[in-house]
């Protein structure tokens, strides 16, 4: 009897064991699967894997534009050094917009629109709507834009100052304004503009935009001090890293 | 002794194996559900040291305990307060007095067999 009595002890606590056993798997596999899940098709993941494809061939030729300049440096004379750091110099300066450049391009007019009205003030636009216009500009494929012979490099200002809008610090004057940008495919990016939603938000503030192509467009350099004085460099975690 | 612990890893490879899963907000409520088991189990064990086991005692205290704190986990969320510490600091107190007792017991125990051991040996 109380051998009996004894196993039967013995399974309760082992029934409780195996219920706790259960709960202690299920918060641990819980616990590990909160992390996301992912909802992807099969198609997306293509997508996405193709996009990682083509980061990884531009990186790769970075990396090569790299090396070559760097094999560039290591094997030549003393005077071709100073030539190719000069070379690398003058192609820095390019890309900072520092250097006046020509090429095939596109014009943009901002102009009045007048329409049929009795009385119709003057119409301006501001600073914020001219930004949506540049950034609308950049992803059409833009490589350089100048406003009003103002060439935007990567801080420059644009901004609103009574009433007036600045660009690199000086007034870009009131409307018609004149926007010169200069792209390797100048078809593609009127397109692109055109079908865009910019045209309204512009139309609203009664001006049009006019868009023609130029075989040869001139943009003038940044001729400002570029101040990267209160620049830092934040730390961003990558994607992946923890 | 090896009964307990193999329903312990059965109970551990069920739950693997079934890969099952609950929402985050239920969490709570199984970490309290835990805490309960182990304290069953702690005073189930010190009671067996005492000899004063009793069946009952042990299945109604686990489902009462189980019960009494998912309900006040429950009742916290509902309220907006984190009701659910009282079942945890209760249970984490019993959980380390029993376990403190367990050990005195099991020292005792030990201390006795050494000794007649001893005796035995003395008396050889």
């Amino acid at each position: 009897m109380k051998q009996k009595n004894r196993l039967v002890q013995r399974f309760m606590v082992g029934i409780v064991c195996l219920v706790l056993g259960f709960l202690v798997a299920i918060v641990v596999n819980s616990n590990h699967q909160a992390t996301e899940r992912d909802t992807r098709d099969t198609w997306e993941i293509r997508t996405s894997l193709l996009e990682e494809q083509q980061a990884q061939q531009e990186l790769y030729k970075e990396i090569e534009e790299a090396e070559n300049t760097l094999r560039q440096y290591k094997e030549s004379t003393e005077h071709q050094q100073i030539d190719s750091l000069k070379q690398s110099i003058e192609q820095l300066r390019e890309q900072a917009g520092l250097i006046e450049i020509q090429g095939s391009g596109v014009v943009v007019t901002l102009q009045p629109l007048f329409l049929d009205e009795e009385s119709q003030e003057y119409p301006s636009i501001n600073a914020e709507l001219l930004q949506l216009l540049i950034n609308e500009l950049n992803t059409a494929g833009a490589s350089e834009i100048a406003i009003e012979n103002q060439r935007v490099i990567n801080i420059t200002p644009i901004r609103d100052v009574n009433d007036n809008i600045y660009v690199n610090n000086s007034s870009i004057g009131d409307l018609p304004i004149e926007i010169t940008i200069l792209t390797d495919n100048p078809e593609q990016l009127i397109n692109q503009v055109e079908v865009s939603e910019i045209g309204d938000y512009f139309a609203l503030e009664n001006v049009t935009i006019s868009i023609e192509a130029k075989n040869e467009v001139s943009l003038p350099a940044y001729d400002d001090q570029i101040d990267l004085h209160h620049i830092d460099i934040v730390d961003v975690t990558e994607e992946g890293e923890e | 002794m090896w009964l307990p612990v193999m329903f312990l890893v059965i109970g551990l490879i069920l739950g693997f194996i079934t890969n099952m899963t609950i929402p985050n907000e239920y969490v709570s409520y199984l970490t309290v559900a835990i805490l309960a088991a182990f304290d069953t189990l702690f005073g189930g064990i010190k009671a067996q040291l005492d000899s004063k086991f009793e069946q009952r005692l042990f299945i109604t205290g686990f489902f009462i305990n189980f019960i009494l704190a998912v309900a006040l986990t429950f009742l916290g969320l509902q309220l907006g307060m984190d009701l659910y510490l009282a079942a945890v600091f209760a249970f984490g107190i019993r959980l380390f007095r029993n376990v403190a007792i367990i050990r005195r017991r099991l020292l005792e125990r030990y201390d006795t067999i050494k000794k007649s051991k001893k005796a035995s040996k003395l008396s050889k």
